[in-house]
């Protein structure tokens, strides 16, 4: 008997494949880098990414959402070939409602991560070859354990856990250093912030990363433009509107010099 | 032994024969449309016969567990597998039903070597408007009847009737959800009475005065009667909860707060 409620199974028995291990032509730019972000604040964790697409150096796309909702206590943040990325959003949302719809019980917080780890192992070829790498944070509210987690992979399928916080994508070597900082040396650890703190540091952070990576994209007032902030708490995942955070933009994060 | 057409009817009526007396003792289904959405309900023994399909798709059923599984579990692969390659939009209760589930019931009635689906579902779906709600129900058959506003799930085409023009004379303007669960749990007790009242009525002869007296219990009374030693199931498609699922389950402490007081103690 096959694996029980396990839609990605039951794609792959129509025929569907996910990643095709197709090599990437010399000249063609594929759409890549970002800056995402997660970590645990008092109420929960909270994941944020930048909006931009860029392929080489062009700029694709300035309204990309990267923090997806997979369920109502479960969030992806992207980073790597959206075309991939999307589409593995796509298989877990569906995956894991399969898997509640079917069983008539919530997929365990462990193994929606199976299910993360399980996509990019399929994915390794088409990652390989340079078409279809995908570095996801996965994130949510284990509703079982009353707990707040977040995970990171590899482009292979490696699953680690980010004790405090994680961080991908091309603009995220310069904020790691500075999560570090805040969470070791700040006024209070990272995970004592309450929800406007934690709101502001990641609008800060990714404000940061956008200043040295020309792919990350900062905030850009005149077109009101904000990254997207997505909070995971005991009640389920929400995101913070925009007028909130032109406000806490305006008030905490541009210098006034 | 069925080489001759007329054989074959023949076989067909008797297997109606045999189906009809399968529902006579099961537990009938309501389903009914509420300012909020669509509220479905049933009193069962244990097994559930409410069921999430989609995200705006919601299953009772009545029949063999077994049958509802089966169909459930199809209705299921369909819907998913659906929405993935095309779009959640695309998954309707009219097309699950339609090019389906309904052949596959239908053929299973016909082909009388082989045994059939002891099985009658209601799908309900969850307008994106107030008023744009669709109900479908699926008979033993594969023939199938579609509503705006309410449905019903029961033993015979006469206690579905009779239940359907319950609702619609009570049924009137907004109703929040307690009215909603309210007419719901009445319906329920209606159909349910009235099924077993076709039950006894052949066993007593035409001598008695009985169904009379039956009628003449007030429907609460039958209800704690009925309701006793089961449990009341209920399940939403709720227009306004965030996120694409629209279905929710009712807890059992949420359930006993819409119950009549006269009701709460024995069921909780």
């Amino acid at each position: 008997m096959s694996m029980q409620g396990d839609f990605y199974q039951l794609l792959k028995e129509q025929g569907y494949q996910l990643g095709a291990p197709v090599a990437a032509s010399a000249g063609v730019e594929i759409p890549t880098a970002t800056t995402i972000l997660a970590f645990k604040y008092r109420d929960g964790v909270l994941v944020a990414g930048d909006r931009r697409a860029t392929a080489g150096n062009m700029v694709m796309y300035d309204r990309t959402d990267k923090v997806l909702e997979i369920d109502r206590h479960s969030v992806m943040a992207i980073a790597g070939v959206p075309a991939t990325a999307y589409e593995m959003v796509r298989i877990l949302e569906h995956s894991f409602k399969y898997y509640r719809r079917t069983q008539l019980q919530e997929l365990s917080f462990e193994g929606k991560l199976r299910a993360v780890s399980k996509l990019l192992k399929e994915n390794v070829a088409a990652a390989l070859s340079g078409t279809g790498a995908v570095a996801p944070i996965f994130a949510g509210y284990d509703v079982e354990h009353e707990a707040a987690k977040i995970y990171f992979y590899d482009i292979l399928g490696a699953e680690f856990e980010g004790v405090e916080y994680a961080v991908s994508g091309s603009g995220s070597p310069t904020i790691r250093g500075i999560l570090h900082y805040l969470n070791t040396w700040g006024e209070q650890p990272l995970n004592a912030m309450p929800e406007e703190q934690a709101v502001i540091h990641a609008l800060r952070l990714l404000t940061s990363a956008a200043e040295f990576d020309s792919a990350t994209g900062g905030v850009n007032r005149e077109a009101n433009l904000y990254p997207v902030i997505k909070l995971i708490t005991t009640g389920g995942v929400g995101a913070v509107p925009e007028a909130t955070l032109k406000s806490l933009f305006e008030a905490k994060v541009v210098r006034h010099v | 032994m069925y080489e001759e057409p007329y054989k074959w009817v023949e076989a067909v009526a008797n297997r109606r024969q045999y189906l009809d007396d399968q529902f006579k003792q099961g537990s009938p289904v309501v389903a009914l449309a509420y300012d909020a959405g669509i509220l479905l309900l049933s009193v069962s023994k244990g097994t559930p016969k409410l069921y999430e399909i989609y995200d705006r798709l919601a299953l009772g059923g009545m029949g063999h567990p077994a049958d509802l599984e089966k169909l459930r579990v199809s209705l299921l692969e369909m819907a998913h597998v659906e929405g993935f390659n095309r779009s959640p939009s695309d998954v309707t209760g009219s097309r699950m039903v339609k090019y389906g589930i309904a052949p596959v019931i239908k053929q299973a009635f016909e082909e009388v070597f082989k045994a059939p689906f002891i099985v009658k579902l209601l799908l309900a779906e969850l307008g994106h408007k107030a008023g744009k709600d669709s109900f479908l129900v699926v008979n033993y058959d594969g023939t199938f009847e579609e509503g705006t506003s309410c449905a019903v799930l029961a033993a015979s085409k006469t206690v579905e009737q009779e239940m359907v023009a319950s609702i619609r004379e009570q049924m009137s303007g907004a109703r929040s959800l307690e009215q909603a669960f309210d007419l719901a749990l009445r319906t329920w007790a209606l159909g349910d009475r009235l099924q077993h009242k076709t039950v006894e009525e052949p066993s007593r002869g035409s001598s008695s005065g009985q169904p009379e007296d039956t009628e003449a219990v007030p429907l609460s009374a039958y209800l704690l009667d009925r309701v006793a030693e089961k449990t009341v199931e209920c399940a939403l498609l709720e227009r306004n909860l965030s996120g694409s699922s629209k279905y929710r389950a009712l807890a059992s402490n949420e359930i006993s707060r819409l119950l009549p007081k006269d009701l709460t103690p024995p069921i909780v």
